[in-house]
């Protein structure tokens, strides 16, 4: 029979033993490194069914391998599967709110690529008709990272025709129809939120738009007012109250808060008080 | 109830709370339940829903293992020690025998499931979440769904060694929760026959999809009652068949 001391020294040479081999395996695979990550994973549909009624604790299970996975930079190839594995948790829990918001979130901002982005959230919106958040999403990528004002205001108009959807989505439109120039329907609608305003916030907002919109109406014409006295006196008006009395203009116009605009007679320039850069972001 | 059938029920419950493989389930039912905490912390978003998720499932998992685990044994191992014959000199009729076997093993089911469902809504409500009436209608349907599973284990368990039970019994609990699909494939079978066939199996077998609730409870899904008040009748029409198909079974079982 073996003795009890060889058996100890032999699990202890052993254990060194592996020790020292995985060392040496360390050695010779780069955990840190670029590398590619092959995803097979099957469909929603499939996992659904795979699932054996555990769907949803399969949905989180993915979802949360999803964000660790799209945490891990040095994977070079993970957008290859990006809507795949998205489409498959949404798939599995079409319900479930956060993969439709977190995953277009990882579209737009790490992917680069928000027609993908618009069309995860376009599903989540399709699944889930209640829910006013996911148009607001889109609306808001289509607003920051596409520009494209008319298609965001789609989204805002389908997400503020929903319950319960917040009173910000109004004021969102809003401000849309502003950026995509048309004046006249900008003011209408924010002139209606300034008059039926429940905060100050929301009259606030109103007021600053409402501001801008008449600056924006008002200067040009006052300029145009100007560059046609400069023309027939061959001087610039030494007030806008001259620009008036010398019948160029009914009356000296004032600013959505009451105040005159502001005009450098040696320039002959006329300018508002405020500006909102609104459109030139 | 019969003084026999309750005698015999009362002694399985107590014989299957002794088993420290009911204990060992129900420990690793409650701890897991507890450590969808760390998984909801790994989460974006609503991390209660990943914590309802998994703790559900948890217990779920392991309330199936147990009725499995007690149900394939139970009677097998009368057998198998010979004190079947005990019981059946004295004035107990087979019938009365599975009867009792099935009542304490629901009575087991009842304990076990109590226990998970008390300490996980404690947990919920120390986590932060309120009491959602959704989660206790799912237990009530996890419950029925166990019936079900035990009345299964306990068929084969009549006629057959504890391995075949386990196997055919988490067949046909695997089975029953994807009998969903049926009603998703069959449109794609067009063979007259083979269209019979599949929807005499989906009436016979047992659709254990339907108490399946978690997922919905979950999400905030609303039920309608009479899908609740079907699902019961379901159940109760299910055991009933199982009951009378494994007395049948049992009473022409000779015992060597």
């Amino acid at each position: 029979m073996i003795r009890g001391r060889w058996l100890a020294l032999a699990a202890l040479s052993g254990l060194l033993l592996a020790s020292g081999m995985q060392g040496r395996y360390d050695s010779t695979v780069n955990y840190f490194g670029d590398r590619n990550a092959f995803v097979s994973l099957p469909s929603g549909k499939t996992l659904r069914v795979l699932s054996f009624g555990y769907r949803n604790l399969a949905a989180d299970l993915l979802f949360i391998w999803s964000i660790q996975f799209y945490s891990t930079y040095n994977i070079t190839n993970r957008f290859d599967f990006l809507e795949r594995i998205y489409n498959a948790i949404t798939d599995i829990t079409p319900n479930y709110r956060e993969p439709y918001l977190i995953g277009s979130l990882i579209m737009v901002l790490e992917a680069n690529d928000v027609p993908m982005a618009l069309r995860l959230l376009e599903k989540g919106s399709r699944q889930n008709p209640g829910e006013w958040i996911f148009d607001n999403d889109a609306g808001y990528y289509c607003y920051k990272y596409l520009k494209d004002y008319p298609r965001a205001e789609r989204y805002y108009n389908q997400a503020a025709a929903k319950p319960g959807a917040p009173d910000f989505l109004k004021r969102m439109k809003a401000h849309l129809v502003y950026m995509s120039d048309d004046p006249q329907t900008a003011y209408r609608m924010w002139l209606d939120l300034y008059r039926n305003a429940s905060s100050v916030l929301e009259k606030d907002s109103a007021r600053n738009h409402l501001y801008q919109i008449k600056a924006e109406n008002d200067l040009p014409q006052l300029q145009a007012k100007v560059e046609e006295f400069r023309q027939r006196f061959r001087r610039y008006p030494a007030s806008l109250a001259e620009l008036a009395a010398a019948g160029f203009i009914r009356a000296v116009p004032s600013d959505f808060y009451g105040n005159e605009y502001l005009y450098d007679p040696l320039l002959g320039k006329v300018t508002a008080r405020r500006t909102f850069r609104w459109k030139k972001h | 109830m019969k003084p026999s059938i309750k005698g015999i029920a009362i002694n399985t419950f107590r014989e299957s709370a002794r088993n420290k493989m009911f204990y060992l389930l129900v420990f690793f039912g409650i701890l897991f339940a507890l450590s969808s905490k760390l998984v909801s912390f790994l989460t974006l978003g609503d991390a209660m829903k990943v914590l309802k998720d998994t703790g559900l499932a948890a217990i779920n998992f392991f309330c199936v293992l147990i009725a499995i685990f007690t149900g394939i044994n139970l009677v097998y191992k009368e057998i198998e020690k010979k004190t079947v014959f005990n019981i059946l000199s004295k004035p107990v009729s087979r019938d009365e025998f599975i009867i009792g076997k099935f009542l304490g093993l629901a009575l087991t089911m009842l304990t076990a499931l109590g226990a998970m469902a008390v300490i996980f809504f404690a947990f919920i409500a120390l986590s932060g979440g309120g009491f959602d009436p959704g989660i206790a209608l799912y237990f009530f349907m996890l419950f029925l769904e166990l019936l079900i599973i035990v009345a299964l284990s306990l068929l084969f368990s009549s006629f057959t060694t504890p391995i075949l039970s386990f196997i055919f019994t988490v067949s046909l609990y695997l089975i029953g929760q994807i009998m969903w699909t049926y009603n998703e494939f069959r449109a794609f079978i067009t063979v007259p026959l083979w269209r019979k066939f599949t929807q005499v199996l989906y009436y016979l077998l047992p659709n254990l999809s339907k108490f399946n609730i978690k997922n919905d409870v979950v999400m905030g899904v609303a039920f309608q009652p009479w899908t609740i008040l079907f699902s019961v009748l379901y159940a109760l029409a299910y055991v009933l068949a199982l009951l009378a198909l494994t007395i049948l079974i049992f009473r022409r079982r000779e015992f060597q």
